[in-house]
């Protein structure tokens, strides 16, 4: 008996073998005594294996077992961590950094403070209606706007009469 | 991080009023302005120097009786804030002071005068000594 023909009676108590292959193993054992009490080894082998298996098990169960694996990960994972050491200038440089940039940001903030120019009151109308004095008493300003257009007629006259020739005409 | 973070916020912070002031210093520039002196009148001026298109498209929008308009003089200058410039346009005395904040005040000699916020594209248009001309005044572009 050769190697092979040795791993197919293996791979035939272990039922790994086809309907067809294994018939025909079966047969070759009950005309081949060699093949049979090779058979009959490997199943005395299975056997003794199958009961000296030491069959381990949790006491508890599944879900508590994993989760004081997790507490202790945890608990170990703070000791890992360790903080590098920081040397007295990194700290110093980390401090200054934003130290200096806040004390600039409070130097611009007094220098716009200080040096702007008070702020004209807010056109609350939101429009661009134009303030107009007139020097005379006598004298009157008319004024068109034309928004679309972004222009601002301010026509000043005094108290003569009018010389409009064009009856929409505020001139 | 936290530092780190910190640091970037504040750059940040830094950064951006320094831009304002720039545009806050920007906008308190000079303003630089055009006077135009126009001549008015309801006949074509083929001899006089016509006025430019979206100069004309403006005051052709305005309730004025005339319909032909021609450049008598043009006077570009600057204003820095707070000052006044004194000009002669024809025969009109005007002074435009620049109160900030793209505001001016024209004032015209003899007549009165007028306080307006004059951003570009906005056009400022008055009578003149001359009843038959008029004073435009603009930003330049």
């Amino acid at each position: 008996m050769n190697q092979e023909q040795q791993l197919k009676l293996q791979a035939f108590l272990d039922g790994e073998l086809p309907e067809r292959e294994a018939r025909e193993i079966l047969a070759w054992t009950q005309r081949d005594g060699e093949a049979a009490s090779l058979l009959a080894e490997l199943k005395g082998t299975r056997q003794a294996m199958a009961k000296a298996e030491l069959r381990l098990s949790v006491p508890t169960t599944r879900e508590f077992f994993w989760s004081k694996i997790e507490r202790e990960i945890q608990r170990l994972e703070p000791q890992a961590t360790i903080a590098p050491d920081v040397s007295f200038s990194a700290a110093l440089r980390r401090f200054l950094l934003p130290a200096s940039a806040l004390a600039a940001l409070v130097i611009a903030g007094l220098v716009v403070h200080f040096h702007a120019t008070p702020v004209a009151p807010v056109d609350t109308a939101g429009n661009d209606t134009p303030a107009v004095e007139t020097t005379l008493a006598s004298a009157d300003a008319t004024t068109y706007r034309d928004t679309s257009a972004g222009t601002t007629l301010v026509w000043f006259s005094d108290d003569t009469p009018a010389k409009a020739v064009k009856p929409t005409a505020i001139n | 991080m936290k530092s780190f973070t910190t640091t970037r916020l504040v750059c940040a912070a830094l950064f951006f009023l320094l831009l304002a002031g720039v545009t806050a210093h920007a906008a308190e520039a000079d303003l630089k302005l055009e006077a135009q002196l126009i001549l008015c009148s309801n006949d074509p001026q083929p001899q006089g120097r016509p006025v430019a298109p979206e100069i004309e498209k403006k005051l052709k929008r305005l309730p004025l009786k005339w319909q032909h308009y021609s450049v008598v003089s043009v006077q570009q200058f600057s204003v820095a804030k707070d000052e006044s410039k004194p000009l002669v346009l024809g025969g009109s005395e005007i002074a435009v002071k620049n109160l900030g904040r793209e505001r001016v005040e024209l004032t015209l000699v003899g007549h009165g005068k007028i306080t307006q916020s004059l951003r570009k594209g906005q056009t400022l248009v008055t009578n003149s000594n001359d009843e038959s001309s008029l004073i435009v005044l603009r930003q330049v572009n």
